[in-house]
């Protein structure tokens, strides 16, 4: 199966259960996520933004190090080659 | 003629267990008991059943939890140490609500205690030595025979009520034996057990199973709070106080004096009953075999009537307390307890004719 | 012909990691929750949650057991391989894994964790390492560190009052009856998917009827280590990992 071709991906993080531990900013390989200090969840935490999503390649490392499954990744791909995340 | 066979009481424990269906047993050594568990070991492999000595009787009662949990009939048995060590299991099955049998033979205590017999645990048995409020239904046999008939009784009850059930014996009814007949009693038709863990796949709706012991606290169907789970849990164990009383009497009706006993020393009353009654001596029996729920009813109508309760009892004194609840205060209550051995030995018992000496000193 | 886009999700929360409230109960950078994703993926990729039926021990690791959609009975502490053995004797076509944290298994759960590497049942143990008793605010536990300070070593850990870290993965390892005994942890990418490896490792031994399958992970705890979530990552990295190496102490196919 030829590799997916991905257009663009996105990166959606939710305020509610995201706690700010900033571990999806740590481990993104590209730094497309980061804790500027200035926004908060509802609670009080430091909420992550994104910045470059074009340098994002949907890997998913910030989903799997994530401990409040807050963030969903989802990439656009050019029909026929749809996975199931 | 229905066939009989000498059989030993605890023996009978595993005879009966397999005639109501039960092929899963966790146990661990403990005298004065080891009959049971070394039954086990050579019938369930080969009827396709579950046979698992555990590390300590903590292990015994947690195995039966997680046997318990499947929906299967399974039992275990230990002796009174070992009860001690089961505690936190049995008050946490019961906040699961998990069927189950545990069958206790009583030895000599305090802590290590004699290997021999007794009747010290009726107070462990009854109430319960676990966290929290729960209640078991406690079974008690004189005879080989009804060990046999009440091990099927208890796989009953405790399905139907999905609690555990006590069967608690000592060391002689464990070690006699006698003449059994061997039969498959049937109670009636008994609920589905659609909670039993299976795998989210094998469940008929498809949806996951959770057994917990912290009911209530976990917020789940059907009980959203914990005090509306104890609410069900006090229902349930008023109901069973209501319907499953049971106890046997003799010569009661026109009784001044009524014996209370149960296990081996009923046995030993009965004796001193026809004694007395062959000196026209007004003296009954009355022997529960529930001893929970216990028949405080009918002790408190013969209260009523004028009677007098002799508690006789292999133990410090432990059922008489029940007896005075049931008296009310309206009727004497006196106590013939281990001191009345007829050796001041962990081998000594209480013998029918000391008990006959103590109705002669009463009247 | 022109291919049209379409969007799909590439990745989220696990389908048999349920969408409940339990989630939220744990502390901001605790790892448990990595760990059961991890679990959930692995089940679900070895076509095997259907299954499963899931024990669950007492403490912080047990909220994920709730949240988790296997059939899963709930243990007293330290019990959960007493029903594991009970329930897979009785079900041995189930998959059966006990979920467990390092207080649960290996201090008031080491007679039955012995009974059953003894028994060489065929179950699978997890243990989350955390080196404390998280649920209960902070205290020693077996695993906790040298010089380590918990609210029951104020001092921190000290051989002669508290003896030295055990090393359970080592232990497990030793018994015949086990198939396959790690550690992994979950403090960077790379020990995130080494650890997922053991633990698909592990339930496959389980699959192949060879033996019981152990898996350590360890995991993070910042209010407890009074750390904060990265500078716990750290101390793992510097500490946790040094007096507990990662790796595979024992991986067989068969046991003679």
């Amino acid at each position: 199966m030829a590799k997916a071709k991905m257009i663009k991906a996105e990166v959606v993080i939710d305020e509610v259960r995201c706690r700010g531990c900033r571990y999806c900013e740590k481990f993104c390989p590209r730094g497309c996520i980061v804790i500027r200090g200035d926004r908060f969840t509802p609670e009080g935490y430091l909420l992550p933004e994104i910045v470059d999503i074009e340098r994002c390649n949907a890997c998913g490392a910030c989903v799997w190090m994530c401990p409040s499954f807050a963030i969903d990744v989802y990439r656009w791909v050019e029909a026929g080659e749809a996975k199931a995340g | 003629m229905t066939e009989k066979i000498l059989v030993q009481g605890n023996e009978a424990v595993g005879l009966a267990a397999v005639s109501a269906g039960c092929l899963y047993f966790f146990g661990y050594p403990i005298t004065p008991q080891n009959e049971i568990p070394e039954w086990f070991a050579r019938e369930l492999p080969k009827r396709g059943g579950v046979f698992v000595q555990t590390e300590s009787e903590t292990g015994s009662i947690n195995m039966l939890y997680g046997a318990a949990s499947t929906g299967v009939r399974c039992i275990t048995s230990t002796s009174s140490p070992g009860w001690g060590l089961m505690q936190e299991g049995i008050s946490s099955i019961a906040g699961a609500e998990l069927p189950c049998v545990i069958v206790l033979v009583q030895r000599g205590g305090p802590g290590g205690g004699s290997i021999r017999h007794s009747q010290m645990d009726y107070m462990a048995a009854t109430r319960g030595g676990g966290g929290g409020g729960y209640k078991n239904i406690v079974l008690a046999p004189a005879s080989v025979q009804e060990v046999h008939d009440l091990i099927q009784l208890a796989f009953y009850l405790a399905d139907k009520y999905l609690n555990p059930v006590v069967m608690l014996s000592d060391g002689i009814i464990g070690q006699i034996a006698e003449n059994l007949e061997i039969k498959t009693i049937d109670f009636g038709p008994l609920p589905e057990k659609d909670w039993a863990v299976r795998g989210v796949g094998r469940q008929k709706d498809g949806k996951r199973r959770m057994i917990l012991h912290g009911r209530g606290v976990i917020a789940g169907p059907p009980y959203f709070t914990y005090v509306n789970f104890l609410d069900h849990l006090k229902e349930k164990y008023q109901k069973m106080a209501d319907t499953e009383v049971r106890y046997e009497t003799y010569q009661t009706d026109d009784a001044e004096i009524i014996l209370v006993a149960y296990g081996y020393v009923a046995r030993v009353a009965k004796e001193a009953v026809k004694m007395a009654r062959e000196q026209d001596l007004k003296v009954g029996l009355l022997r529960p075999i529930t001893l929970w729920p216990f028949p405080y009813q009918q002790i408190k109508e013969k209260a009523e009537l004028g009677c007098k309760f002799l508690a006789a009892e292999d133990s410090m004194g432990l059922l008489v307390d029940d007896v005075r609840i049931g008296v009310e205060g309206k009727a004497e209550v006196h106590l013939l307890d281990i001191s009345a051995r007829h050796m001041p030995t962990d081998g000594g018992m209480i013998l029918p004719g000391r008990v006959f000496q103590e109705i002669r000193r009463l009247l | 012909m022109n291919n049209s886009i379409v969007k799909e999700r590439a990745w989220g929360r696990p389908e048999l990691c349920l969408d409940l409230p339990v989630w939220g109960l744990y502390c901001p950078g605790c790892q448990h929750p990595v760990g059961a994703r991890l679990i959930a993926e692995v089940l679900d990729e070895l076509g095997i949650a259907d299954r499963a039926i899931l024990i669950i021990g007492v403490g912080c690791h047990a909220f994920s057991g709730f949240a988790l959609n296997f059939d899963v009975v709930s243990s007293c502490h330290g019990r959960a391989p007493d029903l594991a053995t009970a329930v897979k004797r009785i079900h041995p076509d189930t998959i059966v894994f006990s979920l467990q944290g390092d207080g649960d298994c290996i201090a008031i759960g080491a007679g039955p964790f012995i009974g059953a590497l003894t028994r060489g049942e065929m179950i699978t143990i997890i243990m989350l390492n955390n080196t404390n008793y998280g649920t209960t605010g902070g205290q020693l536990a077996p695993t906790t560190l040298m010089e380590q300070r918990t609210t029951t070593t104020p001092e921190g850990r000290t051989a002669d009052r508290e003896g030295y870290p055990a090393h359970v993965a080592e232990l497990a390892a030793g018994f015949k009856g086990t198939a396959y005994s790690a550690r992994g942890a979950l403090n960077n990418l790379a020990n995130y998917k080494r650890t997922k490896k053991y633990i698909k490792t592990a339930f496959q031994k389980q699959i192949n009827n060879v033996g019981l399958s152990y898996v350590e992970v360890i995991s993070a705890c910042p209010p407890n280590w009074h750390l904060s979530p990265l500078e716990s990552l750290e101390w793992i990295e510097e500490k946790v990992i040094p007096e507990f190496p990662l790796g595979e102490f024992k991986n067989v196919d068969r046991i003679e």
